[in-house]
This record gives C-alpha cells, structure tokens and sequence, in this order.
C-alpha cells in the first residue's frame, strides 16, 4: 500500500480541513454558478443544447479550474512550515514523500468534489437527453486540476514562504492559461511563420491546459475544426496523451518530494 | 529508551549552527536545553528527530547509531514545535482526531486529552479562534497524546497561563515518575529550574556548561546572597565588623522607613557561608530575621553568557 497509516490520516484530515475552507467553499460556489449560468443559457437551444453549453464550459474550465487548483496546491507544505506543524508532522512514524501524496490526494479529492459539484449541477440543468455530454467532462476536466494541483504542490514543496508560493501560482497560472498561447502566436508571427504545424500542435499540448483544450475541442466539435485552426495534424495518440498527463501529474509531485526530501525541516 | 547525540555538527551554508554537541538524554530525567534565539537549540532537536540531516556525528538510540530517530522509534516519541499555530480552519477536536487516527489510537483518547489539557469545553471551535496559550495547550496535547517514551518538548512555556504551566509541571513530574525521557528547551531558565535534572547551556552552536542545577551553581560559583534584619546599631557595627575582618561577605546596609530597623544584605562565596551564619548566630539576640537565598539559574546561565561575550 502506498500510504500506510499516518497518509492515510493525513488525506482524511486534508479532505476536511479543505472542506471547512471558506475560499475552497467560494470558488466551488463560484464555478457551480458560473457553469449553471452556462447550461441555463443552452438550455435556449432547444436541440442542441449540449453543443452549445460544452464549448462554453469547457473555456470557463481552461481558466478557473487551474487556478482552483493551483490555490489549493500552493501552501500544501509552506503552510505546515510557516504554522510550525512541517517538523510535527514529519517526527511522526512516515516518509516524507509519503506526506506530500497524502497531502495531494486530500486537496485532489477536495478539487473532485468541486468540479463534480460544479458540472453535475450544470449538467443537472439541462434536460436530461443532454446531461451525458456535460457529465462526460467531468474525468478530463478532473485531470486537468490534478496536473495543476501537482504544479502547485510542488511549489509548496519549493518555497520557503506561503506569500512566495502564492506569488508563484497566480504568475504560473497567468503563464500557463492567458500567455502561453499568446506566445506561441508572437513565435509564428516573428518567424514568419516558419514555425511548422507540427510544432505548433506540440507547443500548445504540451502545456496542460493547451492538452486539455485540444482534447475537448476534438472530443466536442471533432478533428475538422483542428484542420481549420491548423491543430489538426500532429495531435498526439492517445498513449502519447496519457503519457503526457501522467507526466504533469507525476512529474512535479516527484519534484516536489525531492526538494521536501533535500530540505532540512528545522532551521532555526 | 536510551538516547545519545554524539558530537553533533551541522551547518546552514556558512552558518555553523552545531559545533559538535554531545548530550545523553537520561530515562526518567527531564534535561533542559538552554541558550539565547539563534543557540542551536531548535536544531539539536531537528537532529534528534530526524528533521536535520547533520554534517557529522550521530544519534546513538538504546545503543545504535542513527541520523537521526529512526521511523519505527518515532512511534515513541511526541514532540511539541515552538510557537506551533495548527491549521487555521479545524477544530481542536479535528486536530487531535488527526493525530489520534495517525498513531492508531482509540477516538475516546482524543477527548480524554483533551479534557487532560483544559480545551473539553473549547474542542469544537476552530482553532482560529484559541489563544496563543490554547494552542500551545492544544499542542502539548499532541504531545503526550501517544504517552511517548520520549517527550520533546521546544519552548513549551510559551503563551502559557499559570494553569497552562500547572499542567506542563504536572506532565514533566509524571513522566520522570514513569521513568520516560524528557527534553525540553527554554530561554526561561527561572521558570523551568526546579523542574530541570540535567541543564545544557548552548551559545552559538556549542555547549557552554551542562550539568545538574546544583553542578552548574558550585561550577559558576557565584556569591549566595544573606539579608539579616537587626534593630541595634551597636550590634550592626559589631557585626559588620566581625564579617569584614575575615574577608568573608561584602555588606552593604539600608535603614528601614521607619528608621527603627536596619537591612544587612551580605554576599559571600557558597564555600564561607557556613562560617558568615556561624558569626551571625552568635550575634546579640537583636537579629529579627535572616534569609539566605542561592543565585538562581537564571543567573548561573547570565554569568555563562558573560563568560562567552
């Protein structure tokens, strides 16, 4: 078993101390209504309301999923630190890198409820022959926060101070989500378009929320919208996609230990 | 369990934070760690629970070398961090309820140290709303929660109220009574001295003195204080003279307000105090009271930091 007894405590307690978290509960409250708002809009459609709805949600996703995410990531560790319970936590009978999964499967359940909640009572609006397309949002919309929560964690791992980590995720999280493709259109413009398609097909997926838009686009609206856009040719497999998210996920949470495992707890 | 920090050096980049420090914690003693902010305190005891990595040196545990507390061993152990906040957004009973579940204790234990620790009433508000001294309960709870073999203990009388040190007296005697180990440290030395069996005075990363309160007062050897209340001036002089004629105290006299009595305040060498009693006891039958106070550890530990200066 990957957690053993003090991980295990530690997911139940991070599970609640998020729910009794008052900004977890807004941002929740936010995206529900948000997503509602959406579907009651599509809901005018008639026919085609989940054609109409999914798109839409999908983009209000892409923006305010990471940031849930990243918020709640972000003082994972530098919180215990600054509170002075790192030390305390850590003298109990586990391996460090076994806290910072503990740690992140509690917040990755508490973002579970938030983004279940929030599409579920979106889907719930619409009539029922149209649910199925909201509710089919909900796996790659949930991986979407883990790679995000992953990002964030690390970066609590990382820091020294929770105004830091905090910092550090509001800029990622404009990097990642506004930016990143606004660059890789400055690139095509300066090179003149030299830039090949495949390259630019890899640049947006390999960002997770270019991944997770591409993936949605091609699920909602199918690949011929990609060719129009030019997106459509070196897609990646859906191997070469799961690899990919196992990356993000995996990847900072290893970086994360790392950095918790090099880290002396106590410095004073 | 016997535990043992053998020449433990450990450095912050350039910083020596540890200069090679060696301490044996005694079953059924409580040691105190000593030292001003910035000593090295917080980090002997990193080490010892396996928080700080040193540079060299080991903790030896009932024989064994180690890094630091073995994993299976910190099921023995509670620790107590200094100025510890908990999360904001629990309530004492979650906190304690976590700690409980992580050591597979029973749910009735969490109340049942609650109460232990005075928060029964305060255990379903979140710990936003508690004091600083019932956090630091709150913590001490944490602590003892298991009823470790090893209780570590940084700064534990911080925010403490007299019923919060009570209780904290109250937890060290038991804990020597039932023959477990016991480290705290403390910049209060006044507070902790009647409770503390073994002292060791850190300064800059290195031990300065350590020993029993009593070793470290004859080691310092500062001056134990007498104050006699006489109302004679015959016999006052008589008396400043005989002590001054053998060198034995330094005297200095104050007349009361009312001007009837006066204050002899004598200091003298813990080595001639039995002989500067002796010279009062045989002073005329004027002598209306006498007090004899030894230096306390606070003083000891001042005169220690005077030395390093």
């Amino acid at each position: 078993m990957i957690l053993g007894r003090v991980g295990r405590a530690l997911v139940v307690s991070e599970l609640v101390e998020r729910l009794r978290d008052r900004w977890v509960l807004i941002i929740t409250a936010l995206f529900v209504l948000l997503a509602s708002g959406i579907s009651l809009y599509g809901r005018s459609a008639a026919d085609a309301q989940s054609t109409v709805t999914a798109p839409s949600i999908v983009t209000l996703s892409t923006f305010l999923v990471p940031l849930v995410a990243l918020v709640l990531g972000h003082d994972a560790i530098v919180g215990e630190r600054e509170r002075n319970t790192l030390g305390l936590l850590l003298s109990l009978p586990v391996r460090r890198g076994e806290v910072l999964l503990a740690k992140y499967i509690g917040r990755a359940l508490a973002l579970c409820l938030a983004v279940g909640v929030g599409l579920g009572v979106a889907a719930m609006v619409l009539e029922p022959g149209h649910r199925a397309a909201l509710l089919a949002l909900i796996p790659p919309t949930l991986l979407l926060g883990a790679a995000f929560l992953s990002i964030g964690t690390a970066i609590s791992a990382l820091t020294r101070h929770r105004a830091t980590a905090a910092s550090l995720v509001v800029v990622l999280w404009f990097l990642l989500v506004f930016f990143y493709d606004l660059g890789i259109l400055a690139a095509l413009v300066a090179t003149d378009g030299a830039l090949s398609q495949d390259t630019v097909a890899w640049l947006v997926t390999l960002n997770p929320a270019g991944l997770y838009r591409t993936g949605m686009l091609v699920s909602l609206v199918g690949t011929e919208a990609l060719s129009q856009m030019g997106l459509a040719v070196a897609l990646p497999s859906t191997a070469l996609k799961a690899a990919l998210w196992a990356a993000w996920i995996i990847g900072p949470l290893l970086v994360g230990a790392a950095a918790l495992h090099r880290r002396q707890a106590v410095t004073g | 369990m016997k535990v043992q920090l053998c020449d433990i050096q450990v450095r912050f980049g350039h910083l020596l934070a540890l200069g090679g420090v060696s301490l044996d914690l005694r079953a059924g003693a409580v040691t105190v760690l000593v030292g001003p902010n910035g000593a090295g305190k917080s980090t002997l005891m990193g080490v010892l629970l396996g928080l700080v990595r040193p540079d060299s040196g080991h903790v030896m545990v009932d024989g064994r070398p180690h890094q630091g507390l073995p994993r299976m061993e910190r099921e023995k152990l509670g620790y107590l961090p200094e100025a510890v906040a908990f999360a904001d957004n629990l309530s004492g009973r979650q906190v304690m309820r976590f700690f409980t579940r992580a050591r597979g204790l029973s749910r009735s234990r969490a109340d049942a140290v609650l109460s232990r620790v005075g928060l029964a009433q305060a255990a379903g508000r979140a710990v936003r709303g508690y004091s600083r001294g019932m956090r630091q309960r709150l913590g001490l709870g944490v602590a003892i929660l298991s009823e470790p073999a090893l209780l570590v203990l940084d700064e534990p009388t911080g925010g403490l109220d007299q019923q919060g040190l009570t209780l904290l007296w109250e937890i060290l005697s038991e804990w020597r009574e039932a023959g477990r180990t016991v480290l705290l440290s403390t910049h209060d030395l006044a507070l902790i001295e009647r409770r503390a069996d073994h002292i060791c005075v850190l300064h800059d990363g290195l031990v300065q003195a350590q020993g029993s309160p009593d070793q470290l007062r004859r080691d310092v050897g500062l001056p134990v204080q007498i104050s006699v209340t006489i109302d004679d001036d015959a016999a006052v002089g008589a008396l400043v003279a005989q002590l001054q004629r053998g060198g034995l105290a330094d005297v200095q006299i104050a007349t009361d307000i009312d001007g009837r009595h006066r204050h002899l305040v004598m200091e003298t060498a813990p080595d001639d105090l039995l002989q500067v009693l002796r010279i009062v006891d045989g002073a005329p039958s004027s002598v209306r009271d006498l007090r004899v106070a030894e230096p306390g550890l606070d003083d000891v530990y001042e005169r220690l930091l005077e030395v390093t200066r």
